[in-house]
């Protein structure tokens, strides 16, 4: 894209209870479509209420944005404050550990209190509006809970509606069936639902991570998380790539239909040409693809977002927003 | 029982032509023997707000809860910080940017107590009505003046003072509508003969008959005045004296300033009231603010203290180049050093307000406990042009309610809003929403003290 020309790549807002490593991985990979031009974290939002989980993923925020400066501003992760906190698995604790040569901590945790991170909702609002109309997305990596309470909020419907295209969800219905059936019956755009996945390959950890970038913390999160080696399944994975770059055809889309979500926690997809859900499957054919290009992108250096500049006319002058 | 008729609260001074001087509140204001039914003095608010932002590492202290030693900049409220609160991390996010690109400035002091994001233009003025004048709309029956809006610089209301931004935005804090703000007064002898005499400034003649013979405000309701301190017993007798004097060390150092001007330049522009020197200017509006409190002229005050953007230099601290590209320091050392000087200057001007507030004594408390002073800015650092974490410190406890003495951390990216929200609580005013809040800023309240 040409600076100044046009609109940026589409807002990304990624929430996730970060239970699992793929959600670690998938923000790498966010990451890595910014830094391709194919989308802008917008906002990362966590729906458990976890200080220890939200100063990794505050951590992993500032490690792929570079230092706060005059365009560049570092915004606060997102945390829910109520429910249950659930685990912390040493992947979100060991990157911290980490020393550098003259002894000092390698990765800052900035997160102490929860005044240290962000209402997931006055993100949402405050993040959205700064978006071009129909230019964002959502990607849910996880239960529906910041979603559905989203939802509730004074006038978020409707800015969810102007302002994004569809949501993704790689959605963990069971941890919260409330939420997951309030989010499809009511979220005001198309909603993807990844029904299927890819395992994550865990021996590019000590192959391409390493060698592109061995300070990644996600290296040190992975190793942590589980004994060596192992592969994991990854469905955040799966909605990121397919929510920053939904004309690749990396998946198959099923045809529009609707799903509505069961009291037992199951999600049923029903074909109606009016419907806006559709199944997101995994295409064998683009097996080994997905993969490369999951690796490639989230073992990517960091690539420092620049500033955006309003679209300019052919004519040289402003483009005026419209009302 | 006896119960003694007490003086009406809205008593004037009243004399020939236009003079008509509110009282401070007296103890004969209140039944005697009825202790239960004395009336509370009211709770005010006032905005003194500064251009420009803030070096912030002067700003905001190391720690967080009760104050220990007070950053740099805020040196000069040391005396009052058991009567402070400063808040931390509260954002405005409709002074960003939002697609509008450059203008930060013409932004973030028109959606400050509005919490509304203004149309950029220069014609087609849209902002919303600020919470001042939501509060002034419901409970400024009850004062002389609904509210007060005052300034020291610039009141232009046209023009293109910020990237396309009008300055209409840039110079007025307070919106009685979407599309009329209200222009502050700059003169300090309109604000005076605002305040004592009918509400309207006097004509040239009438300001010249009263200068021919050199006559104070006071003098044309002596006869009220004495009149009414025989009735008064020694307390209320000393409180009036204090008062009145107080009015007519306003009305010396205006003549003063109107004597000054015209020795410098007889043919100068602007009015002869506004002295030259900034401290001057600045003591002479903010007593008579304390005045305005005092007397419960009114309850709401904005003072924009100079306009936002300002490239006002700062010669009487020695800093000849202006405010507002010294704030584009680029983090060099010498560029910052004036800024922080300038930020040290205005927080110095404004610790002699709260100093006249403290010691104005209501009751068994101070004005300032039954206040809120907000002194606080449209940006946090100006160099970035950021919108969060904004410089924000309160003064008073606004009635009881305040638990002051320390600095509270809000949540990240806590709407401004939300702690007007919870002014127009202590002002009586009760609603749900205003401008991007969220809710009620939690934390400001002492311990086990309803809000009520």
């Amino acid at each position: 894209m040409q600076f100044g020309r046009g609109k940026p790549a589409a807002g990304a807002f990624f929430d996730s209870d970060f239970s699992t490593i793929d959600c670690v991985l998938a923000q790498a990979l966010l990451h890595g479509l910014q830094g391709k031009n194919d989308c802008r974290v917008a906002i990362v939002t966590m729906s458990r209420p976890n200080l220890a989980v939200a100063g990794f993923t505050d951590m992993v925020e500032r490690y792929y944005r570079g230092p706060a400066g005059n365009f560049a501003q570092v915004p606060p992760t997102g945390m829910r404050t109520s429910g249950q906190p659930g685990a912390t698995s040493p992947a979100f604790t060991d990157p911290f550990a980490l020393k550098k040569e003259d002894g000092t901590p390698r990765f800052v945790n900035h997160v102490k209190l929860v005044r240290d991170t962000g209402d997931p909702n006055t993100l949402f609002r405050n993040y959205m509006e700064a978006q071009y109309d129909k230019n964002g997305f959502f990607i849910l990596a996880g239960p529906a809970t910041n979603l559905a309470a989203a939802l509730e909020f004074r006038g978020m419907k409707e800015l969810i509606e102007t302002k994004t295209n569809y949501l993704v969800a790689a959605c963990n219905v069971e941890a919260d069936v409330a939420a997951a059936k309030k989010v499809f019956a009511e979220w005001p755009t198309p909603i993807y639902l990844v029904s299927a996945s890819i395992p994550f390959p865990g021996a590019s950890i000590d192959k391409e991570f390493a060698s592109v970038n061995p300070d990644n913390p996600l290296i040190t999160a992975y190793k942590a998380y589980k004994s060596m080696p192992y592969d994991t399944p990854a469905p955040a994975m799966v909605a990121t790539l397919y929510a920053a770059r939904p004309k690749e055809g990396y998946f198959k889309v099923s045809d529009p239909g609707v799903i509505a979500v069961r009291d037992d926690g199951h999600a049923a997809f029903t074909s109606s040409a009016q419907g806006k859900h559709f199944n997101l499957t995994v295409d064998p054919e683009k097996q080994d693809k997905v993969i490369q290009t999951w690796v490639e992108l989230a073992s990517a250096k960091p690539v420092i977002p620049q500033r955006f500049r309003p679209p300019v006319a052919a004519d040289g002058k402003k483009e005026e927003k419209k009302p | 029982m006896i119960i003694p008729k007490a003086l009406p609260r809205r008593t004037f001074l009243r004399g020939l032509g236009t003079a008509a001087i509110g009282l401070p509140f007296l103890d004969a204001m209140a039944p005697a023997l009825r202790a239960s039914t004395v009336p509370k003095p009211p709770v005010r608010m006032a905005f003194f707000y500064v251009p420009n932002g803030e070096i912030m590492d002067s700003w905001n202290p190391s720690y967080e809860g009760k104050f220990q030693e007070l950053p740099r900049t805020l040196k000069s409220l040391e005396p009052y910080k058991d009567d402070m609160i400063q808040i931390g991390n509260l954002t405005h996010n409709t002074g960003r940017a939002l697609l509008d690109g450059a203008g930060d400035h013409g932004r973030c002091c028109g959606s400050y107590l509005t919490g509304i994001q203004v149309k950029k233009s220069l014609v087609e003025i849209k902002n919303g009505i600020s919470f001042d004048q939501i509060v002034a709309n419901e409970i400024g029956k009850e004062t002389r003046f609904a509210s007060l809006e005052l300034g020291m610089e610039d009141a232009r209301q046209a023009g293109d003072c910020d990237s396309g931004y009008s300055c209409a935005y840039t110079n007025n804090l307070a919106w009685r509508s979407e599309t009329q703000p209200m222009p502050p007064i700059l003169d300090p002898r309109a604000l005076f003969e605002r305040l004592f005499g009918t509400g309207q400034p006097m004509t040239p003649e009438e300001r010249l008959r009263q200068a021919k013979y050199r006559r104070s405000i006071l003098d044309f309701v002596t006869e009220d005045t004495h009149k009414l301190e025989s009735n008064l017993g020694p307390t209320d007798r000393r409180k009036m004296d204090e008062y009145l004097s107080s009015i007519r060390e306003v009305e010396r150092q205006i003549e003063r300033a109107e004597k000054d001007n015209k020795q410098i330049d007889p043919h100068m522009d602007k009015p002869y009231g506004v002295p030259a020197d900034f401290a001057e200017h600045f003591r002479m509006m903010s007593n008579m603010i304390a005045i305005a409190f005092q007397a419960d002229q009114t309850r709401i005050v904005s003072f924009l203290i100079t306009r936002e953007g300002s490239s006002r230099a700062y010669r009487e601290i020695g800093i000849s180049d202006g405010h507002h590209p010294c704030t584009h320091h680029r983090n060099q050392p010498d560029l910052m050093e004036k800024v922080r000087k300038i930020n040290e200057y205005h927080v110095q001007q404004f610790a002699g307000f709260i100093e006249k507030m403290k010691t104005t004594k209501e009751g068994d408390r101070s004005m300032l406990d039954n206040s809120m002073i907000v002194y606080g800015a449209g940006l946090s650092d100006p160099n970035a042009h950021l919108h969060e974490d904004l410089p924000t410190v309160i003064l008073g406890k606004g009635g009881n309610y305040f638990k002051t003495g320390r600095r509270l951390l809000a949540r990240r990216e806590t709407p401004m809003c939300n702690l007007f929200l919870t002014m127009m609580d202590r002002m009586g005013v009760r609603t749900e929403h205003f401008g991007d809040s969220t809710g009620r800023l939690a934390g400001l309240d002492m311990d086990g003290l309803e809000l009520g």
